[in-house]
């Protein structure tokens, strides 16, 4: 079990926002950092579509994510 | 138990050409289908007129019942005539078999049918007329349950000319082939096909010399699919619905992440996500227990009527891994397709500024039903 949780919703709004693109960001992240992190999909995180694309990390929610923001979050909360 | 006929093709151009000079035609009634096929002279656009033009002719007045004749002198009579070779020709094949299983087979200047019976391929009993000028071949007979009969063109039985062989495979060498290729996989008509085609390209050395198509058809037990799209209005009707579905017989299909989340929740099992896609707009799917597919709702429902909107009867499902060709393959290969769609709409999508065509789920399902219909499939809608 890894120490970090990563949860990106694939919903419609958030797969229509982008998600596919924050999982192509963490398929892509250095295989260190990648083997720290569990990642999941799931259907709708915290019922706030309307900031789609939502992700949590640590248990922590976060909305309206591009791959940039993505990469700084697991980078300043990375335990 | 209830049968049902099915029929798929393929049609393989000349090498070089952009589309193929072979034409199928398949027109299915409550009590019987039609099937057309027809190989215009020559390849390109040209011979595709041609056997469009004939194809097209045939099926429709077959479908009306007109006698042979008349459907040989409209189709003589229309026509272009060719400015090379100064004819107008295009050969003509069509099958019409009733609901009692009884075929009837008429032949003109195509290669002879292969009937696939207790393991050996043989040829049909023929009788030989003349009508207009033209030889024509017919035959008739009692389609048996495990019987498999293949349509060819010309250019199968020529396959390998400029190829591997000097002068082709011939009819005697084909008949061989759906011999060894129908005893490989018995249970799937597709994989026959697919297969066959592959054959006889690999003796034209992947550069056929002529356009080919090869029809295949069969009676196989009937199929249902259930999907299970949307959450139920009233929340009462959540474990009803969950549970009724769970035990349905057929194949069973849920559309939509919550809907799969209520499924998961009063089922008491765990709902697997995947964690990459096939296609970049194709969301994900995921894994249920008990259920053949679970995919996103929307975005595939849009998807599986854009690819429905485009199919013509008889052609092979695409093989993709993403959520909505899986969605489509099922739908396509089911006979009885029967929807259980729950309106309740979702808060969040009213609030977003959602292209209008993605509309909203239950005009999808509808259009959906529709284009299954015009394929002359079951279909059932109840709604929750």
């Amino acid at each position: 079990m890894a120490k970090n949780k990563l949860e990106i919703c694939i919903g419609t709004p958030c797969y229509l926002m982008g998600a596919a693109d924050l999982m192509d960001t963490f398929n892509s992240l250095e295989t260190e950092l990648k083997s720290a992190i569990d990642f999941k999909t799931c259907h709708c995180l915290a019922e706030e579509c309307e900031q789609a694309p939502v992700i949590s990390f640590n248990d922590k929610i976060y909305h309206d994510i591009n791959p940039e923001k993505l990469y700084k979050i697991i980078r300043e909360n990375i335990r | 138990m209830e049968l049902v006929f099915e029929e798929f093709y393929q049609s393989i151009p000349k090498f070089g050409q952009e589309v193929c000079g072979d034409n199928v035609e398949i027109i299915k009634k409550e009590n019987k289908t039609i099937i057309v096929l027809s190989d215009g002279l020559g390849s390109g656009i040209k011979a595709n007129i041609l056997s469009t033009l004939t194809s097209k002719i045939a099926s429709g007045l077959i479908a009306k019942e007109l006698p042979l004749q008349e459907i040989l002198s409209t189709i003589l009579a229309t026509l272009p005539v060719c400015e090379i070779r100064g004819i107008a020709y295009a050969t003509l094949a069509f099958l019409v078999i009733d609901s009692e299983h009884n075929l009837r087979l008429i032949e003109i200047d195509s290669p002879a049918a292969f009937l696939y019976r207790d393991g050996k391929v043989v040829k049909l009993n023929y009788q030989e007329y003349e009508l207009e000028d033209k030889k024509i071949r017919e035959a008739r007979f009692k389609f048996r349950k495990t019987d498999r009969l293949f349509l060819v063109s010309d250019g199968v039985t020529h396959a390998g000319i400029g190829g591997l062989l000097n002068f082709g495979l011939g009819w005697e060498g084909v008949a061989r082939e759906i011999c060894r290729v129908v005893k490989q996989n018995p249970a799937d008509l597709k994989y026959a096909i697919n297969k066959l085609v592959k054959i006889f390209n690999t003796f034209y050395n992947d550069k056929a010399g002529d356009d080919f198509t090869i029809i295949g058809m069969r009676y196989r037990k009937k199929r249902t699919v259930n999907i299970w799209s949307g959450p139920p209005l009233a929340q009462e009707h959540d474990k009803y619905l969950a549970q009724k579905i769970a035990g349905l017989e057929g194949q069973k299909i849920i559309s939509g992440g919550t809907t799969a989340q209520i499924a998961a929740r009063e089922l008491g099992l765990e709902l697997k996500t995947s964690l990459n896609y096939y296609k970049r707009d194709v969301p994900p799917i995921s894994q249920l227990a008990g259920f053949d597919l679970v995919t996103e709702g929307l975005l595939t429902l849009n998807k599986v009527l854009a690819t429905l909107k485009q199919y013509k009867p008889g052609q092979i499902p695409v093989n993709a891994r993403d959520g909505a060709s899986l969605f489509t393959k099922s739908l396509l290969e089911s006979d009885s397709v029967r929807f259980f769609v729950g309106r309740a709409v979702n808060e969040s999508h009213q609030s977003l500024n959602l292209p209008i065509d993605l509309g909203i789920r239950s005009q999808i399902i509808s259009q959906i039903a529709e284009q299954l219909r015009r394929l002359k499939k079951e279909v059932t809608i109840a709604w929750f």
